[in-house]
């Protein structure tokens, strides 16, 4: 379901240390590791935020040796901004009309 | 005290317009005005627009969409002429699911030189996923893709 993925997209969205975590990796591929160093958080910690990344299909993992490399999954971020964008387009037309029917108001008015 | 409202996602938008806070905030409670520009689709015809303009008082803007009419219930929680006016907010196809879950609009009116800067900030428009309001918001985004 649609709904369900952008539930859990959004769950993950709402945290900042995870929303840190997803702009280092649009730069490229990190550890686990890596992605804990800026917020001085112990392995497990940045796991556990990886581990909820991970369910909401933001990012993926593999096997690199002994390390484990996050990559960012765009799909699920663009669905969630799409969704957004309903809404923002919603609202959007609304003051569209708004601001022609001031304009015109105001060409009556000169 | 505050209704609570659906948890969701926050959708804020900003506009500047060529007219004074006034005129801008009163479009928004004046049915004349309200009947051209709220909810008002192409194609579409508004069959209700009732208003009624204080705290706690209801408006309900009804437009006809082909076969189908969008319902759109607003009740006021704030009316602080011109700078801000805070309403709750569902919308339905009538005939079609219903949403339990109150949104909230908050509709923010600052001067900007010769004009007015408008920000309208919507909350909770992430409903619950009750199944009934699912089917709800799906028939309004759906209809929302067809304007």
């Amino acid at each position: 379901m649609v709904e369900q993925r952008l539930d859990a997209t959004f769950a993950a969205l709402a945290d900042p240390t995870r929303r840190g975590m997803l702009a280092q990796l649009s730069a490229g591929e990190r550890s686990i590791g890596a992605l804990a160093e800026p917020y001085r958080m112990s392995f497990a910690g940045a796991a556990k935020h990886v581990a909820v990344l991970e369910r909401a299909g933001l990012i993926e993992r593999r096997k690199a040796g002994r390390q484990q490399l996050c990559r960012l999954r765009a799909a699920p971020l663009a669905e969630a901004e799409a969704w957004l964008r309903q809404w923002q387009r919603f609202w959007g037309e609304s003051l569209d009309r708004l601001e022609a029917l001031i304009a015109e108001e105001q060409e009556r008015a000169t | 005290m505050t209704q609570p409202i659906a948890t969701g996602r926050t959708v804020t938008l900003t506009r500047r317009f060529a007219a004074t806070p006034e005129r801008l905030f009163d479009a928004w409670l004046d049915p004349a005005d309200v009947r051209r520009f709220l909810f008002a689709t192409p194609g579409g015809e508004m069959m209700t627009v009732e208003i009624d303009p204080r705290v706690g008082g209801d408006a309900l803007i009804v437009e006809c969409r082909g076969d189908r009419q969008a319902l759109h219930r607003l009740r006021y929680e704030a009316i602080e002429r011109p700078h801000r006016l805070v309403f709750l907010f569902k919308a339905c196809i009538v005939g079609g699911p219903v949403a339990d879950e109150w949104t909230r609009v908050t509709v923010a009116i600052v001067p900007d030189g010769d004009g007015a800067q408008l920000t309208l900030t919507h909350e909770g428009v992430w409903p619950d996923f009750e199944d009934k309001t699912r089917e709800g918001w799906t028939m309004i985004l759906a209809s929302l893709a067809d304007l």
